[in-house]
């Protein structure tokens, strides 16, 4: 068990395409600490450099700049079989020559654990996850959450400082992967060690983390609980990320206190106060805006264009003026489709962003008391 | 021409195996025929068609008894005997007056194409050794052998430890064709006078076996020469006097100034240095359907004015005698050199034994010069000659084996048309017509081109040929024989089960480097962080893309005892030289490098394509694990790699097994066939041993056989392998 501290960590890659184009940069300037015992997960799209992020930590990247300590010592001329870290891969990178026991005990054998000691901790691992029965059988003889198990106990069984996950969980069904992420919680709780967990999923992040760091473009855009995240995200970009539908975004404009939303037809006028003026963007997320019915007196009126059933409630997606947005409705009282609703949202929850570089670049305003 | 005389017009097809001035010089003379032919009433036209020395005789075998062949051709005497008993020759009697014909020409070439009353061919002209010589080293040709022997202990008197040596003589000593000049001078023959065989056992072939091993000895003459080295030792200026035949002058470089001599007189007995000759004659085929026309033609081609069309432009010894006599060849001082010889021109002999002769005459030739006394190289030759000259195997009926091959053939049948019934394959065939037309082209190509020779080889191992071509069944008696080890030991050279044993160890070790070599590389090379990797792969692919004859030539002339670079480095190292060829274990050991170098790239693409199917970060597991380098090697990426190098171990060993050039070319089965292997011993009894082809062909089935079991175990072994993995 151990903290782990990234501090100013860059790694470019010569550029495969022309070398005149300069080197490619993975990572920027990546500074992160991970505390002892703490469950941290990397999110961010394909290609934001959080699997690099997490081969640097394993040592199986050659850093650009910065450094990396685990447990207060520097590690970046540490190999990484000195660096008593287990990583768990995306593709399990099982051995296949060798049975599921093997696969386990190859990290005790490399050091020279001994026999009886060896069959002990494989034992206990495969019990933890319950693996017991297959571990004579040969990778190909097993099931894909099978050979998530294996890979996982092969981690688990040297009991390392760090554990570095891979998105182990995207090549599961969904259903499995469920099932496995409660695993996950469990072996966390249970081992109490730090695990790094990388995936693209903000549904598994948000199950999973104690805290999050998202990335994006080689560079960290925020880290905190997931609570933090989803109520209080910097950006637009965090904001659009986690939550499903993804917020709503009106882009208007604030004058001395007040968020008028652009298009004249659909006047939208919110106290904001504390909020510097210019334009900006509000955000607010499906469950924060409230459909009525035309009669009522909303914030804005729109149309009913999609409905989608999702069992407990519907989403129900409307069209007010230019935009589209999406609000959380009990099937009670979904509207139909084309009917003119009214729409009401909650101004407590609503976010907002300045929008000089563009809608989808802006910050989080906060109000300067 | 008008016409009628095109309708008229009878073409005749000429084959040589001519080039350089020879050829010019028939163009000429044929150009010159047509010209004369084109005015009369029923012209003839002369074609000339040049077909490649190495495969004259084959096609000449296969064209004439189908009536393809040539009309008239154009080869040495030697195969006389062996073409009039294959009926490949017509008889000029008929077509000519004979003794009028060849009255004009020298007789010693006449009679060898003589053969009781029937003259077969007519000879041209006359091809044997002479003394080339250079005139900067040497002011006089020497005319004895005494002085010639003067000049060469003069030239060693000049050696000096930093600059290559200079020799009196050079010439290809191992080669026996060369050797009967001393073996004549001695008053000996290869068919001894009142012999019907040859024969290496004589006094007179160990007097001349002595003389050559002492002229080694005394460095009269360099070791281990080859035709190629000969050239070499001549242009260079590092040999005064070679031996060669009239057509080394287009090897000459053109800056040497040279002179031509007859051979010397051997001082030892008085007797002339006289050369094995080559009559070169025209022949009228058995098939041609314009006999007259042909034999018109060829009496011009042997006549006055065609003879000195030949000796003029082709520089050719002709044989009519007449043009001898003429200004320009008697100012040709190449010529004058060679007609001095024609007197005491010994023409090589025309029994069919002979053409199992020469392997164990060379082999006697080599063993003298590597040290064994020659009384015993020339008993072992001899026996090796007297088994080769053995009768073939007697013919037995083929009633049962008719019987039995009638009857499956029958029963399978009968099995077939019940199968085809009961599973209504036809109409299952109609229906996938289309597949059917698909796969034609490649069964129709596999069976002709595999199959089918397959099977002709197979049946050919069952049957005998005679001298005259003919086929006889016996049976099993070639197999018996081979798997009996008839006529020597079983653990003697020329046995199967000893070549079977050196063919085994051949593939093994050949192997099991190709794949520790190319598969090390593979790894050096699979390091992304390796700089110029491009280029490693590409240079160490290149001993694979060069033809593997060229390599194989290559190492041999590295692999020469006196001037190979591999015993150049060894001496600079303070090594004695090896004598590579002359004991087993370094002659294999020879082959087997050249063959390690033409392969190890193979095994290194192969294993390249293996190490990239291995996931990277199976290995990163394995560094993660804690394994060092060495450990993921030794626990991780060879148990994946080993597996699926299987099927490309498997191709290798068959290639191996039967690799042919390196071993031919390299050894050549040196010493004493020891390190032939299978192929290469059937390939002997084949074509250098008396044209057993039956026999050569019961030794294809069982190399065949060996492969099948040997592949079918492999092939088993790599799928359980497979399911393990």
């Amino acid at each position: 068990m151990a903290a782990v501290s990234i501090r100013h960590l860059g790694i470019d890659k010569p550029s495969a395409a022309r070398k005149a184009a300069g080197p490619n940069r993975i990572l920027g300037d990546v500074s992160l600490d991970i505390v002892d015992g703490e469950f941290l997960v990397l999110v961010g799209p394909s290609g934001c450099g959080k699997t690099t992020l997490l081969r640097c930590v394993a040592g199986l990247e050659e850093l650009t700049r910065g450094e990396i300590f685990i447990d207060g010592q520097r590690v970046n001329d540490l190999a990484p079989r000195d660096r008593d870290i287990a990583m768990v891969f995306q593709s399990y990178a099982l051995y296949p020559h060798m049975t599921v026991f093997d696969n386990l005990a190859f990290g005790l054998r490399m050091r020279k654990t001994s026999t009886a000691e060896i069959s002990r901790l494989v034992d206990e691992a495969a019990q933890m996850l319950e693996i017991h029965h297959l571990l004579q059988r040969y990778p190909r003889e097993l099931s894909g959450g099978q050979r998530q198990r294996v890979a996982m106990g092969r981690a688990v069984v040297r009991r390392p400082k760090v554990f570095l996950f891979d998105e182990p969980l995207s090549n599961l069904d969904a259903a499995l992967r469920q099932q496995m992420r409660l695993e996950l919680l469990r072996l966390h709780r249970r081992l109490q060690s730090t695990m790094v967990y990388v995936t693209h999923d903000q549904v598994e992040a948000m199950t999973l983390a104690d805290r999050i760091a998202v990335l994006r473009q080689g560079a960290l855009e925020q880290i905190g609980t997931p609570q933090e995240l989803y109520l209080k995200p910097k950006n637009v970009f965090v904001a659009k990320f986690f939550g499903a539908p993804e917020m709503n975004m009106l882009p208007g404009r604030i004058t001395a206190g007040q968020f008028v939303r652009e298009g004249a037809e659909l006047p939208l006028q919110l106290p904001v106060p504390g909020l510097p003026d210019g334009k900006a963007v509000l955000g607010i997320r499906a469950e924060d805006l409230h459909l009525m019915t035309a009669e009522s007196s909303g914030q804005l009126s729109a149309q009913v264009d999609v409905i989608e059933h999702l069992g407990a409630e519907d989403l129900v997606h409307v069209r007010s003026g230019a935009s589209s947005l999406v609000a959380r409705c009990a099937v009670q009282q979904t509207p139909a489709t084309g009917a003119q609703v009214q729409l009401r949202l909650e101004v407590e929850r609503c976010h907002f962003f300045s929008c000089e570089a563009g809608p989808t670049e802006g910050h989080r305003l906060e109000p300067t008391v | 021409m008008h016409a009628l005389s095109l309708l008229l017009l009878t073409k005749i097809a000429v084959w040589h195996a001519y080039s350089g001035g020879e050829e010019r010089a028939l163009e000429q003379v044929v150009k010159t025929y047509n010209q004369a032919q084109a005015a009369k009433a029923e012209p003839v036209e002369v074609e000339t068609i040049q077909v490649p020395y190495g495969s004259f005789a084959d096609k000449l075998q296969a064209a004439i008894p189908h009536g393809h062949g040539p009309d008239v051709f154009i080869a040495a005497h030697d195969p006389v005997g062996q073409w009039a008993k294959l009926g490949l020759l017509r008889k000029l009697d008929d077509l000519m007056p004979v003794p009028e014909v060849t009255a004009p020409l020298l007789p010693q070439t006449v009679w060898p194409l003589h053969e009781g009353d029937t003259q077969w061919g007519l000879p041209l002209s006359t091809k044997s050794l002479a003394m080339f010589y250079r005139k900067d080293l040497v002011k006089t040709p020497p005319q004895t052998t005494a002085e010639l022997w003067a000049l060469g202990a003069q030239l060693r008197q000049g050696w000096t430890a930093t600059e290559p040596h200079r020799y009196g003589l050079a010439y290809e000593a191992g080669n026996f064709f060369q050797h009967a000049t001393w073996l004549h001078a001695f008053g000996g023959a290869i068919i001894p006078k009142g012999a019907e065989l040859p024969r290496l056992e004589t006094p007179e072939q160990l007097l001349a076996a002595r003389y050559v091993v002492g002229l080694q000895q005394r460095g009269d003459i360099p070791e281990d020469m080859t035709a190629v080295l000969v050239t070499q030792f001549f242009n260079q200026g590092r040999a005064a006097v070679v031996l060669n035949g009239p057509w080394f002058i287009s090897e000459i470089a053109p800056d040497v100034p040279y002179g031509v001599a007859p051979l010397p007189l051997v001082s030892e007995t008085g007797l002339p240095g006289a050369a094995l000759t080559s009559i070169e004659a025209g022949y009228v085929s058995a098939t041609t359907k314009a006999p007259q026309a042909a034999a018109d033609f060829l009496r011009y081609l042997v006549g006055p004015q065609s003879a000195l069309t030949r000796a003029r432009v082709g520089r050719q010894s002709v044989s009519d005698r007449a043009t001898w006599q003429h200004p320009d060849v008697q100012a040709d001082p190449v010529l004058q050199a060679f007609a001095a010889q024609l007197p005491h021109m010994v023409p090589s002999p025309t029994h069919p034994a002979m053409r199992s002769f020469w392997e164990p005459g060379e082999q006697a030739l080599r063993q003298v010069l590597r040290g064994v006394a020659p009384e015993q190289a020339l008993h072992a030759a001899q026996v090796l000659l007297d088994r080769y000259l053995q009768p073939p195997p007697p013919t037995v009926s083929e009633t049962p084996i008719v019987l039995l091959s009638s009857a499956l053939l029958l029963l399978g049948a009968l099995y077939a048309t019940f199968r085809v019934r009961r599973e209504r394959l036809v109409s299952l065939a109609l229906k996938s017509r289309d597949a059917y037309a698909y796969i034609a082209p490649a069964l129709i190509g596999m069976t002709a081109l595999v199959l089918l020779p397959l099977l002709i080889g197979a049946g050919m191992s069952l049957f005998t040929r005679d001298t005259t071509g003919a086929w006889h069944y016996v049976g099993w008696a070639n197999f018996k024989q081979i798997l009996q080890c008839d006529g020597g030991g079983c653990l003697e050279p020329l046995s199967f089960y000893y070549t079977l044993l050196v063919t085994i160890l051949w593939t093994v070790a050949n192997v099991a480097l190709h794949v520790l070599i190319g598969g090390s590389l593979a790894l050096l090379l699979r390091d992304p962080l390796l700089k110029l990797r491009g280029v490693y792969r590409m240079l160490l692919i290149i001993p694979w893309a060069v033809p593997n004859y060229i390599t194989a030539l290559i190492w041999k002339g590295m692999f020469n005892r006196q001037f190979g670079a591999i015993n150049g480095v060894l001496q600079l190292l303070g090594v004695p030289p090896v004598s590579w060829f002359s004991s087993f274990a370094t002659a294999l050991s020879a082959n087997i490098a050249t063959n390690v170098w033409l392969g190890f790239p193979f095994m290194m693409v192969v294993a390249l394509g293996n190490l990239a199917q291995i996931p990277g970060e199976v290995e990163e597991a394995a560094t993660l694990d804690g394994a060092t380098r060495f450990q993921t090697l030794r626990h991780v990426i060879l148990p994946l790699l080993l597996p699926s190098m299987l099927p490309s171990v498997l191709l290798g060993a068959v290639w191996t097994f039967n690799m042919f050039n390196i071993v031919f070319l390299v050894s050549g089965g040196e010493p004493d066939g020891a390190t032939d292997i299978l192929v290469s011993q059937a390939y002997r009894w084949a074509f250098t041993r008396g044209h057993r082809y039956g026999y050569a062909a019961a030794y294809a089935v069982l190399i065949f056989l060996i492969l099948l079991i040997q592949s079918t175990l492999l092939r088993r072994a790599s799928e359980k392998q497979n399911l393990d993995v």
